[in-house]
Parts: structure tokens; sequence; C-alpha cells
């Protein structure tokens, strides 16, 4: 099958999805969802992190089975069992990371896996040329992969579904890698592909964005369908209201805490890989006693190597890093661990966590040395310490003896946030503090930074979220290729605004970011990399 | 919560015992294919392996096991995979088998002297195990590949110094370092009837049992070592020298694999010769994994292989090849890993519906 | 799910081990023993050292023995093998073993059994133990106790003799003083008739732990190393690993020499004509002479050498075309020995 087939009739269904019910042991997954989609539509799926859209995803290409539930293609039910014979039928998805390999051209990725379809030469090349041309997507099929920018990543992939013959692309979080003007790019695509006919389900939780490019939306909430709605006649508020079936909690710090006096004081500081290119060159900052200091940027313009180098784990070229009084720059990551700097990781499954391993044994993980003050570890403490964080923290679990790996997602990070406020820091690295958090724990932890800093807590907040960036914020700075390149008043800067900034702030080059973006570059984003840990959970 | 962490302990012992029952399944599978009466085989083993003797034998033999498990064990908390305790237990008997001879030591008073040899022996396993740590962090080299070459140099070093005119003395064909005298031995433990004694330093295996369940579970050096095991990247972040903590491991493991020939030295041989047992470290790799790195699992388990190789020394006189014993020690640890992973699966299963019960009763919480 | 591969990794490996281990030993277990009825007076028990049935020389030579025990005297025979990683006390067990379920005598074949047969022998002041290979001094155990450096001495003179090149070689087994006995005499029977030939030495395990033993592939690669430095001659003391001795040097058409059992006849048809003698240590000879001596009641302890004078060593004349041009030089060379006219060094 080829996506050059016409449609039998625009607007008939094109995937129906009824009572679709998965069990996980543990997580709320599906249950009763029902779903319609209209061929030559753009369907978005909304939900907040954890409401069972990627899980439902996942069952309508294939890769789970629903323990209930019709799946019905074009009118036909069908059985998904595996993503192979979910593009038998047409379906096609474009995941959150790219699974592209780096080292090979457009046209080499595109055929890998599908050299059946026009095998690998002149006729595959002419193939993705008509695909590129009848989308607009605009694809240079022997440029490398390891060249091209995030956005021209993302209509690699959609070429890449459409090129094995997919009607209907299922997109996830698309526009979560995507700066705001490569957003609206790839809302050209996409209504170029609904106009040729095609099927998108879009996967957001961004509800301006499904506001702005979907047709029809469908909310989900706790694992379950709520409500479709018209975009027309709804807004943002309403979305949000259905999605966490109440008030959205709204980043923002009252009044004013910041002090005189400096707690993180950084001069100067350059990483740089070990290629010798500077990741992070020349960053110079202060964070005071109760201050929040927020820092935007794409992904991968140096916010992990300059946490990295502040916590100690990656060596920096040059530069001071002074806590208080003391010059900390040569001292090793225990060390200012224990001097009071707290560390939210960005990657909580890699860094922040033994997932094979108790709650209690977590607890103790980066705070080694207050549980073992002679070498000898006082399991009894790091117990009753971990079941205040859990009664605190509101972290939903049977019991403080359980492997971390069977919580969901937002209570680990719950527990990560609980564990690295414990103690009394003095500053606190927090790195995407309430990514792939419920809209509850999100409320909670932000509760906590602002208590926190009301202590004195200086804060160096770094998150993909630009709500919370502004709200949370008492100082904005933006991080571009390793520099700070702006600062922003977070009371009067709007999201957009702070996403041009994030760019590299060149207005007269919309297309600015494709440059930058090289993934094989320190200097940009890590196409593939970025964004782990969102949503991943809500299976 | 104890009830989840008391099921746990169960699922080790139930993965234990399936992969044991599918052990014995095979093994008498294969008896039967090849036809061999297969409960007289076993009978035979277990009448020949209850006497005295053989009872000594097998304790004794599980004491060497045990240590080269225990050593293997402490790399593998790390995922290091020190497969050069046999070099590394080789070389240190050797060393501290000269040592022990040497004039200077048998001046020693009693006790003073098989401390030296002791901690020669220590020294020796954990300088030959901490190059491949060193290797490691500095050079980027795989454990695996340099501790199996530290282990043909270390067979070189011996052959080289095990020559009359360096440490060895010839005696007919054997060339031997000098006997350990009398007040640098270690009494065995009289065992009725036996015309062996137990070796002295069983002592000595037990604490290091002991220190190495302790030191695992209840220090910060064992966290951090467990840590840097489970996830180096969070290692790292929660403050662990990872660098630090892989040489460290290395050398502790080669500490214990240098203890891995002493028991046999000070209680047995007294003299390190050309037909000291080799292939122990290899058989540590077998019983740390069986024993999934736990002090009392690998203590059994070494009883276990120990028993079993004791006992298929009555097979061949009764015309059944004992190679069968070693395809019963390949498919018990086989078998265990696998039954283990199972099980684990099925332990996480629990868990987390455990966990989803929690969440089903705390009202309206979503699942994030 | 990084736990579950590295696991998975370990338990391949080690596995592989075992079972490598296993089938190694497996190489020579087809059980031989106790054929035939009538009446057996004797039950004769033999304890190998590692390496067992199989290795073509040694061990081989000492089943060669057992076998005609068997078939000339009509006696019980059971031989057992050692395992890899055994300690004194196992091979302790394993005599004991023997002793206790009736055997008498026991053999055992290879210096090693040195400890345990003087402790086990004590034990069992009533059964006969003969031990290949060592000395020791029992009044119930018989050593039996070869002059490999004489038998050496002839196939090394042979070997200058046969020389074009005037380098021959030498390929060890392990590197342990009873090997270095027959390099010694190896060197100086080739010196004695060509004081200018160049003897180029490499053993094939430099450790001593049995490997240099097993281990034809090194073998061959020692001996075309040899081969291509100009020897033409290459004789080995090294087990099963000469088998690749041999080969190479066939494969070259070069001379090979056998050792311990006749190599000429147990070597490949085609590999046959190379094999120009081989230092015949009659360990088969020593084994059925120890037990005719018991069985016929005339067994006295102590040590017996078995040398050229009494053909407990000699060298094999069965390639007759190869030997017989220096047949008549190595037979001079020989009673020379035996005259005591000509001493044989025993270490390098």
């Amino acid at each position: 099958m080829t996506s050059g087939e016409r449609p039998v009739s625009p607007g008939e269904t094109a995937v129906e999805l009824r009572g679709i019910t998965k069990r996980f042991p543990g997580v709320v997954a599906n249950h009763d969802v029902d779903l319609t989609v209209r061929r030559g539509t753009v369907h978005a799926v909304v939900g907040e992190n954890g409401a069972g859209k990627s899980t439902l995803m996942k069952i309508l290409y294939g890769m789970q089975a629903p323990d209930e539930g019709m799946i019905a293609i074009d009118g036909e039910t069908v059985r998904l069992g595996s993503p192979a014979e979910a593009i038998a039928h047409g379906i096609g998805m474009v995941h959150q990371h790219f699974m592209l390999a780096g080292n090979l051209t457009v046209l080499e990725n595109v055929v890998l896996g599908a050299e059946k379809a026009h095998g690998i030469g002149a006729a595959a090349r002419r193939r993705i040329m008509e695909i590129s041309d009848a989308y607009g997507l605009d694809v240079q099929p022997d440029r490398l992969v390891a060249e091209q920018g995030v956005g021209q990543l993302q209509r690699v992939e959609i070429l890449k579904v459409l090129y094995r013959g997919a009607r209907t692309l299922i997109l996830d979080e698309p526009t979560a890698v995507l700066v705001p003007q490569e957003v609206d790019k790839l809302f050209g695509n996409l209504r170029e592909l609904k106009r040729e006919g095609l099927t998108v389900i879009f996967i957001s939780h961004k509800l301006d964005e499904v506001l702005s490019v979907a047709d029809e939306i469908t909310v989900m909430r706790q694992g379950t369908t709520v409500a479709s709605v018209d975009p027309a006649g709804t807004s943002a508020r309403e979305l949000a209201t259905l999605m966490v079936g109440g008030e959205l909690p709204v980043p923002e710090l009252r009044e004013s805490t910041v002090t005189d006096t400096p707690v993180l004081d950084v001069r100067g500081l350059t990483v740089r890989t070990d290629e010798g290119r500077a990741v992070v060159s020349d960053v110079t900052f202060t964070i005071h006693e109760g201050e929040i200091l927020g820092i935007a940027g794409v992904e991968g313009n140096g916010q992990a190597e300059l946490i990295e180098a502040l916590m100690g784990v990656r060596q920096p070229e040059s530069g001071g890093i002074r806590l208080g009084e003391r010059d900390i720059a040569s001292w090793p990551t225990k060390r200012r661990r224990e001097a009071g700097i707290g560390y939210i990781p960005e990657d909580r499954h890699r860094q922040g966590l033994l997932l094979e391993s108790p709650l209690w044994e977590n607890r103790i993980l980066g705070h080694q040395g207050e549980f073992a003050p002679r070498g000898v570890l006082r399991l009894g403490r790091a117990r009753a310490d971990t079941r205040r964080i859990v009664d605190s923290y509101d972290v939903r679990t049977p019991g403080i003896g359980v492997d971390v790996d069977a919580l969901s997602g937002g209570n680990q990070q719950k527990l990560i946030v609980g564990r690295e406020m414990s103690g009394t820091p003095r500053v606190l690295i927090a790195a995407h503090p309430t990514r792939g958090v419920d809209v509850g724990a999100q409320a909670a932890i932000w509760e906590h930074l602002r208590a926190a800093r009301a202590d004195g807590l200086a804060v160096l907040l770094i998150s993909a979220d630009l709500d919370e960036l502004i709200g949370m914020s008492d100082t904005l700075r933006v991080i571009y290729r390793g520099e700070l390149v702006a600062e922003l008043d977070p009371a009067s800067v709007t999201p957009e605004d702070l996403g041009s900034a994030m760019t590299g702030a060149r207005p007269e080059a919309p297309e600015a970011p494709d440059s930058p973006d090289r993934p094989d570059r320190p200097d940009g984003p890590e196409a593939a990399g970025g964004d782990a840990g969102e949503d991943t959970k809500d299976a | 919560m104890r009830r989840v962490a008391s099921s746990g302990l169960a699922l080790s012992v139930t993965a234990a015992f399936i992969a044991l029952v599918f052990a014995a399944l095979v093994t008498v599978g294969v008896l039967i294919v090849t036809g061999y009466p297969p409960v007289q085989t076993i009978e035979q083993m277990v009448t020949y392996g209850s006497e005295p003797d053989s009872v000594v034998n097998t304790i004794n033999r599980a004491t060497t096991f045990f240590l080269s498990a225990i050593a293997v064990a402490i790399g593998f908390q790390m995922k290091l995979f020190n497969i050069g305790v046999d070099g590394q237990y080789r070389l240190a008997a050797f060393l501290a088998a000269a040592a022990g001879g040497s004039a200077f030591v048998a001046g020693l008073p009693p006790g003073l002297q098989q401390l030296v040899i002791i901690v020669v022996a220590m020294l020796v396993g954990g300088v030959w195990a901490g190059i491949a740590g060193v290797l490691k962090v500095t050079r980027g080299v795989s454990e695996v590949i340099s501790t199996i070459m530290l282990n043909f140099i270390g067979g070189g070093v011996i052959s080289y110094l095990l020559s009359p005119g360096r440490l060895a003395i010839r005696e007919g064909n054997n060339l031997t370092t000098r006997p350990i005298g009398p007040d640098g031995q270690v009494p065995g433990i009289p065992f009725p009837d036996a015309n062996f004694a137990v070796y002295g330093l069983i002592v000595l295996a037990i604490v290091v049992g002991f220190l190495y369940h302790a030191g695992v579970r209840r220090t910060r050096f064992g966290f951090d070592l467990r840590a840097t095991g489970l996830s180096a990247p969070a290692a790292l972040a929660s403050g662990v020298d990872v660098r630090r903590m892989t040489v460290a491991a290395m050398l502790l493991s080669g500490l214990v694999a240098g203890l891995v020939g002493i028991p046999q030295l000070l209680g047995d041989a007294h003299r390190f010769a050309l037909d000291f047992p080799v292939g122990i470290g290899f058989t540590g790799i077998a019983i740390a994994l069986l024993g999934r790195n736990n002090a009392l699992g690998i203590a059994l388990s070494a009883l276990l292989f120990a028993f079993l190789t004791e006992s298929a020394q009555i097979l061949d006189l009764n015309e059944i090849p004992k190679e069968i014993v070693t395809i019963t020690q390949a498919v018990v640890v086989l078998s265990v890993v696998v039954v283990y992973e199972v099980v684990h699966r099925f332990g996480v299963r629990i868990q987390r519906q455990a966990v989803g019960r929690q969440l089903a009763t705390a009202e309206g919480g979503a699942a994030a | 799910m990084r736990r579950n591969r590295f696991v998975t990794m370990a338990a391949a490996v080690c596995t592989a081990a075992l079972v490598t281990a296993g089938a190694a030993a497996c190489g020579g277990s087809e059980s031989g023993s106790s054929g035939g009825g009538g009446e057996k007076t004797l039950k004769v028990g033999l304890a190998y050292d590692i390496g067992g049935r199989g290795d073509k020389s040694f061990n081989d030579s000492a089943y060669a023995g057992l076998q005609r025990v068997e078939k000339e005297l009509n006696l019980e025979i059971k031989d057992l093998e050692a395992k890899d990683g055994e300690t004194n006390a196992d091979k302790v067990q394993r005599l004991d073993l023997l002793a206790k379920s009736g055997y008498n005598p026991i053999i055992a074949v290879g210096f090693v059994y040195t400890e345990a047969v003087t402790e086990v022998s004590k034990r069992h002041p009533d059964v006969k133990f003969g031990i290949v290979d060592s000395l020791v001094e029992s009044p119930n155990v018989s050593s039996l106790l070869f002059a490999e450096h004489e038998a050496s001495y002839l196939v090394g003179a042979a070997a200058a003799l046969k020389s074009k090149t005037d380098t021959i070689g030498f390929v060890g087994g392990d590197h342990v003083p009873l090997i270095e006995k027959f390099e010694a005499g190896y060197m100086a029977g080739a010196k004695k008739v060509n004081p200018d030939i160049e003897v180029k030495v490499k053993y094939a395990n430099e450790g001593s732990d049995g490997k240099g033993f097993k281990d034809p592939t090194s073998g061959k690669t020692i001996a075309q190393g040899q081969i291509d430095e100009g020897a033409d001659v290459i004789y080995h003391a090294s087990g099963l690993t000469g088998v690749g001795v041999i080969e190479a040097a066939a494969a070259k058409k070069k001379w090979a020499i056998g050792v311990d059992s006749d190599q000429y006849l147990t070597a490949p048809a085609d590999q046959k004509p190379y094999v120009l003698t081989s230092a015949l240590k009659r360990v088969d000879t020593a084994v059925f002479d120890f037990v005719k001596s018991v069985s016929d009641g005339t067994v006295k302890g102590g040590p017996t050498t078995f040398d050229l004078k009494n053909d407990g060593v000699g060298y094999s004349t069965a390639n007759k075309e190869a030997i017989k041009d220096v047949q008549a030089r190595l037979d001079e060379l020989k009673k020379q020995i035996i005259d005591g006219e000509i001493k044989v060094p025993d270490k390098p």
C-alpha cells in the first residue's frame, strides 16, 4: 500500500477504538477508551503526562496488545500484533525520540528496513522526492542525518513513515523538541498531509498548539477518554480543566525573598568536550539566598554540561565556582554534596535512582555521608527518613521496601525532590523538577520549592516548561550554544519572547535553529536524547 | 512492606530450589540416555560423599571455593568481571609460600609467621588484581581482557621463579618452594573417623564471609560499590568516585583472591609445588553466580559444588563417567540464572501490583 | 536490563569454561577396563596424572602396559583419571579408594603422586604401590624411574646425523625439570656427533600447569617456526602437543622425532614417513614388569631405573628406511652409554 492511493471519501472513519482497556500491574494505563478519528483530519489527543496517551498510541501502533476492546481501521476490525502489522494497515508512528542512524544519509535512513518497497537506488530516491514534494517536507536525501537540525530530522521521520505506506500518522509529542518557529513549520506540514487525505493523530499536552492545529480533540484523564471537543468551541482554559479534572496549578512566586547574600557564584565557567569544543563557554552568574535562577534554552545548548560541571561530575576547563565563601571548583562531587548542594538530575532513571533498589536505599543515594558518618550505614535512620519523605511528599507506594522501579515516574520524581530538599541544602540544582509529574505533585513540588526559597535556599532551575521557568524564576537567563546570551524579566516576558530568545535571538532567520541544532555538535541540541523521561511512565 | 520484602527472599530461595531440581532432572535424563542407572548412581555418590574422608574433603574444598567465589562476587557487585582470580590466587599462594619458607619468616615467632604469609598472599593478590583496575580507569582496558592476560603473565612469573636457584628447590621431578616449617603451619581441626583434618583456616573463610556481608550491606563503601554496579551514572551523580571505586573493588577482590590458596597451603601442602591446584578461580565464578553474590548463598553453593566434585570420585570406579557432574554443575548455574530472572520478573510484578493496590485505594490518584 | 545482560554473559562464560573442562576431561574416558572372563587373582589399579588417556605418549604408554597386564596376565584392571584443579587430598583419596576397593597393586602415573603415594602406602602396608617418575622411600612402594636423557641422547645423535642444515629443533611441553632432562640428553647427543650443530629449543608453555602437554596447535606453530629458522629435524617431548609438531614437520617434509611411545606407529599414514624415530620411554614395560613381579611374588620395593641397559628406554627403528643409515652409529653410542663410557647429562 502506498500513500499515493487516494482516500475513498474524506470524512469517514479512519481509525476507531472502542472500549480499549490495558492493565499494567500497578499503574493506571487505559480503561474504556473510545476514540474515533475521521479521515483527512488532524486529531489531537490531549492529556496530562501519565493520562495514558502513550499507552493508547502504543496499542494502536501494535507495540502493546490491549486486554480488552476493539480496534477498527477503515471500518474493518483488526488485530495489531506488531508495528509491522500496524504499518501494513497504514498506521505509522513518529516517535518523540528520533530513531535515526546519524552516520547514514537521509536516503539510507529512509530505506533502511524498507528495502523491499522501492529498493535502495534511484527508484527509492525518486519516491522520496515525490513524497517530500507532495507534502512540502523539503528533505535533502543525500545529507547526513548527523548534520541536520531537529526540525529537519522530524520531517525525515515523517517521510520515513509515509515511505512505508502509512496513511494514518501518529505523532507523539512532536513539538516537545522544537522551538516555536519550527513548530509552525511542522504544523504547515501537517496541514499539507491532511489536504492530501492523510490522517494525523497528534499527541500533546500543550493546549495552545493543539487548539491551533487540530480539527478534533479528544481529552484523556487517568487512563480514559473523558471528552471529545471541537477546537472551535473551546478554550485552553476549558481544555485544561477537562485534562486535570479541576483547576490547573499555576507556577508563580509570590513576594520576592531574594537577599544580597550570594550563595553560588560562578565566574567564567568554560567546559570543553574531549575533542576540545566548548560546550559551556564563559558562563558567569550568581545566585543569592532565597533566589531562584531560571535558565532557559533549547535542550542541548550546554545545560547538561553546565550542571555536571557545577556538580563536579565533569571537569571544567576554566572558571571559578564558589559556594558561599569557599572556592569549590576543585572539590569532588561528594564534597560538594556534603557541603549542601542538592541535585535533581535531568534523567532520573539514569542519574537519580537505583531502580532495582528499595526506596530507602535510594534515600541514601547522594547522601551517603549523612547516613554513614563513620562509614557504617545507619539503616534505621534511612528508613525513618524515607517514611518522612513518603508522607510529606505524598509518594504513592505500598512501602519503603519496594524497588523504586515499581513506582510511577511522578512518584519517583517526588522521592528525588524530597530527598534533595532534605537536610537543608544551601543550593539546589534542579533540572526539570516537574517533568513527567502529575498535576498534584507538580503543585506540591512548586510549593516545596517556594517554601525552601523562603528559608533561603538558592535554586538553579533548568526546565523545558517555559511557564514553569517564567513563573518560578526570580531571575531568568537564556543559554544558547553554551553561552548565557540574555537576561529577561520573568515578570514581563511571554513564552513567545522567551522562545525566540532561546533560538539565539536572530529574528532575521526563522530557520536559525536548523543550523545550530546539529546533534553531532556539542553546542546544538541532542536531537535524539532530548526530553528523555517525559511521558514514558504512563504505561 | 515487610511482606513484600520477605517475599523477595522467599522468591530467591524458590529460584535456587527450582534450578536445583531442574539440574537434577537434566542429570537424571543424561544418565538414562547414556544408559547408566540414575538411582544407583546418585546413591553411590551420596554414600561415598558422606564417608568421613569425603566430608572433610568436601568441607576443605568448599572453603577454597568459597573464598574464590567471594573474590569474584566483590567484582560482581560492581559489575566488574574478575576472571583473573585464578592467576591471583596462584601467584599469591606461590609468593606467600616462598616467603613462608624463607629463613627470615622461619625466624619469626609462631603466629606472626602465619600472619606474614597471609598478608603477603593478600597483598600479592590485591596488587595483581589492582593492575587490572588501574588499567581500566587509566587506559580503558576491559578488566575481562586484562585479568585473563594477567593469569598468563602470572603463570609465567611463577614458572620463572619456580626454578632452582630462584625461589624453588628441586625434589625429584617436582619443583617446590622451601616448605613452611611447623611454626608457620595452621593445624587442622580433627574430624571423627577421618584420615584428614578440616583446614584450620576455615575460620578465616568464615570471617571473610561475614566481613563481605557486612561490608557490602552495612557500610558506605559497600553502598557505593553496589550503587556503582546498579547504575554508574547515578553513583557518579551521588558523589561516588567511580574510578576510585573500580580500583578499590579490584583491589579488594584481589585481596580475597590472594587468600584462596592459603588454607590449603598452611593446612596441608605447606609449600607451593608444580602440582598446586589450578582452576579454582573459574569455579569461583560459577559459584558466585549460583550464590547470587550473597555470602550465605555462596557458602551453600560452594558446599554443593564441593560435594558434587568430591562424590564424583566414586563414579569412575564404577564405570560411570564422572564428567556427568560437570554437566550437573553447568546446568545448575545456567538454570539458576534463567530461573532467577523469571522469578525476579514475577517479583517485580508482585511489587507493581502492590503499588497498584495502593494507588487504587489512594482516592483520585493520577497515575503519572 | 543492563544487569541481566551482565549476568547472562557471566553465566555463559563460566558455563563454557565448565563444559570445556568437562569435554577435555571426557577425551579418554570410555571405560576400557575389566574385560574378559576367567579367574582373576589380582585387581590392578592405575591412576593417571591430569591429561589421562589419549595423550598419545606418556599416559597412553602406561595404559598400553595395563592392557598387556589384562591380556597376558589375565588380571582385572581399573584406571582412574585426575581432574583439573585437584589437590593432594584428591590424589590421596583416589589411591585410598582403589586400595579400599581391593585393588593391589596400584600404580600411580606421574611425579605429582609422590606425596599421595607416600601417605597412602603407609595407610595400606599390605598393598603394593608403583609410582612412575618419582622416588618414594617406602617398603611397599616400587619407584619406576627412567633414564629419559639416555634415550634423548640417542635421538639427538640421530637428528644431528640426519640434519643437512646443521640445525635441529626441540619442542618441550611445560618447562619443568622432567622435560629439561629430555632436552639435556638430546642436546648432548647432537653435539656429540656434530659439535657445530645448532639446536633450537622452545617450550610450548613456560608455565607448569600442564597446558604445554595438550596444545597441538602451539606445537604446530613452534615447529613451523623452527623449520623456518632452518631446522630440518625436530624432537618433541610434549605429550599431545607433539601431534602438532609431527604434523608441521610432515607438512614441510622435515623429520620429526616422537617421544615415549613409538609415534611412527600412531602417526597418520601420510605423516608416518617423516617420523624418523621416537625416544622410547617404556612406561608400558615398566608397568607390566611391575605388575608381573607382584603377581609372581618377586616384587621388591625401592627404585628401579629403566635405562638403555635394561631396554627400559631406547629409540625406535620402526621407520626402517629412514633410520637405517645411522643405526650403526646409534647402536655404537648406545653401547658406550651402557658401558659407562659416555655419561649423559640430565640437566641442561
